[in-house]
């Protein structure tokens, strides 16, 4: 059984080496992002962590910031690390490449600058990878394409829930177009009459 | 294997005569979008010098169908459809994953024959997915499309096992979180007997026509070479990584739906090259079936999907659950902040991160070896795109 790799120990080792590096909060290890390329080369060469494998690389766009998750792995003592890294830059988020250290996180980092825009300094190929050059936004920043009424994308509650969760939230403009199963919009129907002429 | 060394050189001895012109410019060519090397829509530009690579730069994105931010707007139990269509020819181990990472959020106990269950599927899905990644590894080797369509039988097989159980043939959106959607139909059983007792004589036809195949060496041994270090460091996983002699599975390593219960081998490969990476795919059905022959006699009895409300909403929080999919490591993370839908939806995708090595693998060879070496990576461009 993959067991997780103890945070605090992890802490240590990184900041055996790079004081100031690392903390833990809530049990999670998080990475300075100036530090981020050493402290991880660090855990991947030290005996005891032994985190060879990159196993995942993603964000997660945290509206305040953005959080760069990572998934390590150790094959030989087969134990899984989580690492984040948060940066609060949002009109031009970036932090180093893991490149020099995983020759893994090639298309990974090049998916998240496609997707979330945050760019990874050091990166020999740093374009982007299933949209096309010049294509407007970030697609899963939470902000990509902002509604009318300040709805905020994501779901609000389970359809017919109940009336308060019901879509469309009250007193906001519907983000998707009127599906017949939505609650009618409140206001009279309006019928046109017999031999009356519809513009 | 003198004779099929021997043929080897002299293609070699051919290919340097063809390429020691001075003078020469490299040559840029397309393979894609469309092309039946490239498995899917999928571009790769190589730069030729002659006959041989020079550079190899993949151009991807034309199946993106943005199904992560999609999922954002789904509840848990409606993005169980996206996931058959991230990889289409391994949707079963696609559900799995995912509704491993929800039950995971959720803190949801399957049931031991929901799981038995779950490892039949995931496990006969194996058996068609290694079928297809075969039969058109062989395809690209140029054996034109006979043991391909031997192989596909015992996938036709397969697809009418899920087709009975589910409705479905491919898209199949049959696991579900807390279990299975429906329990096994009377006639399963024995045409999974038959089907179990028909295979072995199947691969031993496979393994005469194919394994000493002079033709099959000549194009497939020594191609496409990757060091074990470079595998790890590069994130390959599967039977990528396992022909290069690594032993890691994660159904080993770390098991999930009861696989310590069941006894296998994982089979490792030797030189990391695109024949063993298709030994290692032939010696994993092996062993699906010695794992499916064990479902079959201890499959026991009870519910089939636990007591889960219909409007779930996990506590906020994270899970990252991951299966051995046919192609590799699938993980999927999920993030919640305590709503009806993810609020962060990530599949790790084997596909495309197997591929991360695909130009070390391709330079200085000739250009039909880049062919052969992207089929045995196994890709599927729906998981690459997502």
């Amino acid at each position: 059984m993959t067991s997780q790799y103890d945070a605090t120990a992890a802490m240590e080792i990184v900041n055996a080496d790079a004081p100031g590096a690392a903390c833990v909060e809530d049990g999670v290890l998080f990475l300075e992002p100036s530090e981020l390329a050493g402290a991880v080369r660090t855990l991947r060469d030290s005996e005891e962590s032994d985190l060879v494998f990159l196993s995942n690389l993603t964000a997660v766009d945290r509206e305040l910031h953005f959080e760069l998750v990572y998934h390590l792995q150790s094959l030989d003592l087969n134990h899984i690390l989580q690492v984040k890294a948060r940066v609060t830059d949002r009109e031009d988020p970036a932090l180093p490449s893991l490149t020099g250290v995983y020759h893994g996180a090639h298309l990974q980092e090049r998916e998240v600058y496609d997707l979330f825009g945050i760019r990874f300094e050091g990166h020999p190929d740093l374009r982007r990878m299933f949209l096309w050059d010049g294509f407007p936004g970030y697609p899963l920043r939470k902000d990509f394409l902002q509604m009318p009424g300040q709805v905020r994308a994501g779901l609000p509650g389970f359809p017919h829930e109940s009336v308060e969760n019901a879509w469309p939230v009250p007193g906001s403009v519907p983000q998707r177009p009127m599906h017949p199963n939505d609650p009618q919009p409140e206001g009279e129907l309006v019928v046109a009459e017999e031999g009356e002429e519809t513009s | 294997m003198t004779t099929a060394d021997d043929t080897r050189l002299a293609m070699q001895g051919t290919i340097e005569a063809l390429t020691t012109g001075d003078g020469s410019e490299p040559v840029v060519v397309n393979l894609g979008p469309q092309h039946p090397s490239t498995h899917g829509v999928f571009r790769l530009k190589v730069t030729l010098d002659g006959e041989i690579v020079q550079d190899a730069e993949m151009r991807i994105g034309y199946l993106h169908r943005s199904m992560e931010k999609l999922a954002e707007e789904r509840t848990y139990t409606q993005n169980i459809p996206f996931t058959d269509r991230i990889d289409y020819l391994a949707a079963m181990s696609n559900n799995l994953a995912y509704c491993l990472a929800a039950e995971e959020l959720l803190g949801i106990q399957v049931p031991p024959r929901a799981n038995a269950i779950r490892v039949m599927f995931a496990e006969l899905q194996r058996v068609a997915s290694h079928a297809m990644a075969n039969g058109t590894f062989i395809n690209d080797c140029g054996a034109w499309h006979t043991p391909l369509f031997h192989m596909f039988r015992d996938r036709e097989r397969v697809l009418d096992m899920f087709e009975m159980t589910c409705g479905a043939r491919l898209t199949t959106n049959y696991m579900r979180i807390g279990g299975v959607a429906f329990d096994l139909p009377d006639e399963l059983l024995p045409t999974l007997e038959q089907f179990l007792a028909d295979m072995p004589e199947n691969i031993a036809n496979y393994e005469a026509l194919l394994l000493e195949n002079e033709i099959l060496h000549a194009r497939a041994r020594g191609i496409g070479v990757i060091s074990p270090e470079m595998a790890i460091n590069s994130s390959l996983s599967g039977p990528v990584l396992r022909a290069t002699g690594v032993p890691w599975d994660l159904r080993k390593a770390n098991p999930y739906c009861g696989y310590e219960d069941y006894e296998f081998d994982v089979p490792v490969g030797e030189q990391g090259d695109c024949f063993d990476r298709f030994l290692v795919r032939m010696a994993e059905v092996k062993e699906s079936l010695r794992i499916l022959r064990q479902v079959v006699d201890n499959l026991p009895d009870g519910p089939w999907l636990a007591d889960v409300p219909l409007h779930a909403r996990p506590e906020p929080g994270e899970s990252y659950a991951r299966v051995e999919s046919p192609r590799g490591e699938l993980g999927f993370y999920l993030v919640s902040d305590g709503g009806p839908a993810p609020y962060r939806f990530h599949c790790r995708p084997p596909s495309l991160i197997n591929l991360s090595a695909l130009k070390e693998m391709s330079i200085g060879g000739t250009l039909a070896d880049a062919i052969v070496t992207l089929g045995s990576i196994d890709i599927v461009v729906g998981e690459i795109d997502r």
